[in-house]
């Protein structure tokens, strides 16, 4: 590459080279540790593959018997949907509402701010096992607290009934800090001068509120709820740690239903069916979600 | 309804970590089989190998493979370095898996590449003996002599397995692996609970119905004190207290579930009936991560005998272990006993030093170093075992051993796919102590269930 024969073509070709090589260690990574085992899985799932004899081929059959003879698929997809919309909706108007209040010029809000966070850094494990002590029936804090007030508190992970509420509840608390965050930066990218020149006109906060601090801040609104609904649908540890799917696969979300069928049960046929069941589900959400943003979510440029 | 973790359900349930991942990529874990954390060989063999005048050049290779936990690979490593001893010219590469240890066997064995010689599984015996994965040591252990007799007879059945059969144990079969230990379920009961509610302690006589009683006694759920923890429908189920009542888990022939024999019936009721009728135990639901007997919430307790080791760090209050209670009709005290072992993959290049490697392990002078380092697991030789039987705490220890040499039967979860059979209808019984839902009708329904498993199973067993 001498400078009399670098002709811009030639040059650029040899930048192209150079590129190449610095993002071919990624590339490959990605190639081997992400699309080929999501290809293998695809046609790990028309087999039967209990990974000591070879896969057999079966054809459509793992995809079929997920809805006829299998026992668990639908409940736990169910229990997934419920948990989803549980989770989402609920803690995305939570994390607004706290967001709302940390963007006033309150005292200490670094500090509320920092609380807030915690539980998005604190260790998964520890926070499940918290709220196991919370949840725990005969002296856990919650039923505790309500026997002071002659309340008789149930079971809240025992039973069918509570346990699924109960991880909702703490998967929301769990997943708030994230999204105050989130909301946070968005309610500040607001331009002042909007919020002027409302008060100018006269306008009172809830005014202020649904007119421009709304609409202008719904795309990140849309942001937080298609990654929520995303993440929310393959969550796994938070659940697992604290009541392994029980009781009786109450709490058995969908994600726990593959583990259990790939590594406990060495189904990999089955489970790779699963997979991709929740993928046609989580993708089916999404464009759902895209298509209804048309009629809510407000691009400030666009218009 | 997992109220405590054993070793075994947290290997089964161990693997949070892979968590948040790439949902369709995650199923087959198939590709990153080579990315296996390279076990360290530099270190411990060649380190404490006392060979070290002679020369140190290895010639032959041996891969040793086991799952994991704190403290268990440098026992593991010392015990290895015992057979090096006399194999100085042998080098084993040790591989020691943390999680998802038996994923990781069959991506190595659907690879090619398994190991020669590693830890066992009961519960596999037959999935991978009848896939032929498994090196037959029948003819080994006749011509060395190795004291098979010598061991726990319910012990050594968990590696036999005849051609065919549906579940490990059979007349006639052969043997597939060595069994390490011999672990047993206890029950333990807290004395100072005794003692203040005015109760004497079970005898060497009492009943079912004599321990329903003494908890009545000693419950108090004002003050979160109560007689008996249920029994976990996982360990009820593998023959503790249900063989007692002649009640069984599936006809012989494994074609149906007898899970709603009257027999069984009974005996899951009277379990259920501690918490909906007589109110002796804690309502299930309680925080997963404590032990309510070493919490001092409950009077008694049955579980495996592996907790001995963590209930003898109780400082609180008094107490010990005892025979199972007879059951008042049948007058029988079964408890279950399982075993993990060795065995060694039929792969192997050398089936000789393999197999030199296992008995090593499984042999007396193995299972005796092996407790010597603390891992305690009663030995599947009585002899070796009441080292660790006549140790204290608690008082009674040998009362462990006595129960197991009177009434000891294999752990009922070695038939072909039971944890598929078991996933499918535990939930029915498991809504029956979770919400106090009928006992008979979930009987009933998990029986139902039970057969067709056993039906879908067969057909896979014989395909």
């Amino acid at each position: 590459m001498t400078q009399d024969s670098g002709s811009l073509k030639q040059r650029r070709r040899y930048e192209e080279r150079i590129a190449w090589l610095f993002i071919t260690p990624v590339v490959l990574g990605i190639l081997i540790f992400q699309i080929y085992p999501t290809i293998f899985s695809l046609y790990a799932s028309f087999t039967t593959w209990n990974l000591i004899t070879p896969p057999r081929w079966v054809g459509l059959e793992n995809y079929v018997s997920l809805f006829t003879t299998d026992r668990f698929f639908i409940k736990s997809m169910w229990n997934t949907i419920r948990y989803t919309l549980g989770v989402v909706l609920p803690s995305m108007a939570i994390s607004l509402f706290f967001a709302s209040l940390l963007n006033q010029n309150i005292r200490f809000k670094h500090g509320y701010r920092a609380i807030y966070f915690v539980p998005v850094v604190a260790p998964t494990v520890a926070l499940a096992l918290l709220w196991g002590w919370l949840y725990e029936p005969n002296f856990g804090i919650i039923n505790a607290t309500l026997a002071t007030v002659g309340i008789k508190g149930p079971s809240w992970l025992g039973t069918t009934t509570w346990a699924l509420r109960s991880v909702i509840i703490m998967a929301i608390w769990a997943g708030i800090g994230f999204q105050i965050v989130i909301f946070l930066a968005g309610l500040q990218g607001i331009s002042q001068e909007y919020y002027e020149a409302a008060a100018i006109d006269g306008a009172n906060a809830w005014q202020k509120f649904a007119k421009i601090t709304m609409p202008l801040l719904s795309p990140v609104t849309f942001f937080v709820l298609v990654t929520g609904v995303i993440g929310t649908f393959q969550d796994f540890s938070l659940v697992w740690v604290l009541t392994r799917g029980g009781p009786a696969g109450a709490t058995q979300l969908i994600v726990m239903y593959l583990y259990g069928l790939a590594f406990q049960l060495q189904k990999m046929g089955r489970a790779s069916a699963v997979a991709y069941a929740v993928f046609v589900v989580v993708v089916g959400l999404t464009i759902m979600n895209f298509i209804l943003s048309k009629r809510w979510v407000f691009y400030e440029e666009s218009n | 309804m997992p109220s405590k973790l054993s070793r075994r359900t947290f290997l089964r349930g161990a693997g949070i970590g892979a968590a948040g991942m790439a949902l369709a990529a995650c199923a087959p874990a198939a590709a990153p089989a080579p990315a296996e954390p390279a076990a360290p060989v530099a270190d411990a063999p060649a380190a404490e190998a006392p060979a070290a005048d002679a020369p140190a050049s290895a010639t032959t290779n041996m891969v040793f493979s086991s799952y994991t936990w704190s403290g268990y690979e440098a026992a593991m490593r010392d015990v290895i370095a015992g057979w090096n001893t006399d194999h100085p010219d042998v080098e084993v590469e040790q591989q020691y898996i943390a999680e998802d240890y038996w994923t990781k066997i069959q991506t190595q064995l659907a690879g090619g590449t398994p190991p020669d010689v590693g830890i066992a599984d009961y519960a596999r015996v037959v999935p991978y003996a009848s896939s032929g994965v498994l090196l037959d040591i029948t003819e080994l252990i006749a011509r060395d002599s190795f004291p098979l007799d010598d061991m726990f007879p319910a012990a050594v059945a968990q590696y036999r397995w005849a051609k065919g059969d549906f579940d490990s144990g059979g007349d006639g079969g052969n043997m597939y692996g060595l069994p390490s230990d011999a672990q047993s379920y206890i029950i333990a009961y807290n004395k100072t609970m005794f003692d203040e509610a005015g109760v004497a302690y079970p005898t060497d006589d009492w009943t079912w119905d004599d321990l329903v009683e003494m908890g009545k006694k000693i419950t108090k759920p004002d003050e979160n004190k109560w007689g008996m923890q249920y029994i976990d429908p996982t360990v009820f189920t593998k023959g503790n207290f249900l063989f007692s009542a002649d009640g069984s888990n599936y006809t012989p022939d494994f074609k149906k579930s007898m899970v709603d024999s009257p027999e069984s019936v009974a005996a899951w009721k009277w379990n259920w009936d501690l918490i909906y009728t007589h109110k002796i135990a804690p309502p299930p639901g309680a925080q997963a991560s404590t032990n309510p007997f070493m919490s001092g919430q409950v009077a008694m307790v049955v579980d495996g005998v592996w907790w001995i080791s963590d209930f003898a760090s109780i400082t609180d209050f008094e107490w010990d272990v005892a025979l199972y209670p007879k059951h008042p009709d049948t007058g029988k005290r079964t408890t279950s006993l399982e075993s993990d072992g060795w065995w060694a993959y039929k792969s192997t290049q050398d089936a000789e030093m393999a197999w030199s490697l296992l008995q090593y392990l499984s042999n007396q002078e193995g299972q005796t170093r092996f407790g010597d380092l603390g891992y305690v697991i009663p030995s599947c030789f009585p002899a070796v075992g009441e080292r660790w039987y006549t140790q204290k705490p608690p008082e009674n220890r040998l009362k462990v051993l006595d129960n197991i040499t009177q009434e000891s039967h294999k752990v009922d979860l070695t038939y072909y796919e039971f944890w598929t059979c078991w996933a499918a209808y535990s939930p029915s019984l498991g809504v029956a102590f979770s919400d106090g839902a009928d006992i008979e009708a979930a009987c009933a329904e998990a029986a139902q269930i039970h057969t067709e498993e056993l039906t879908a199973a067969w057909e896979r067993f014989q395909a």
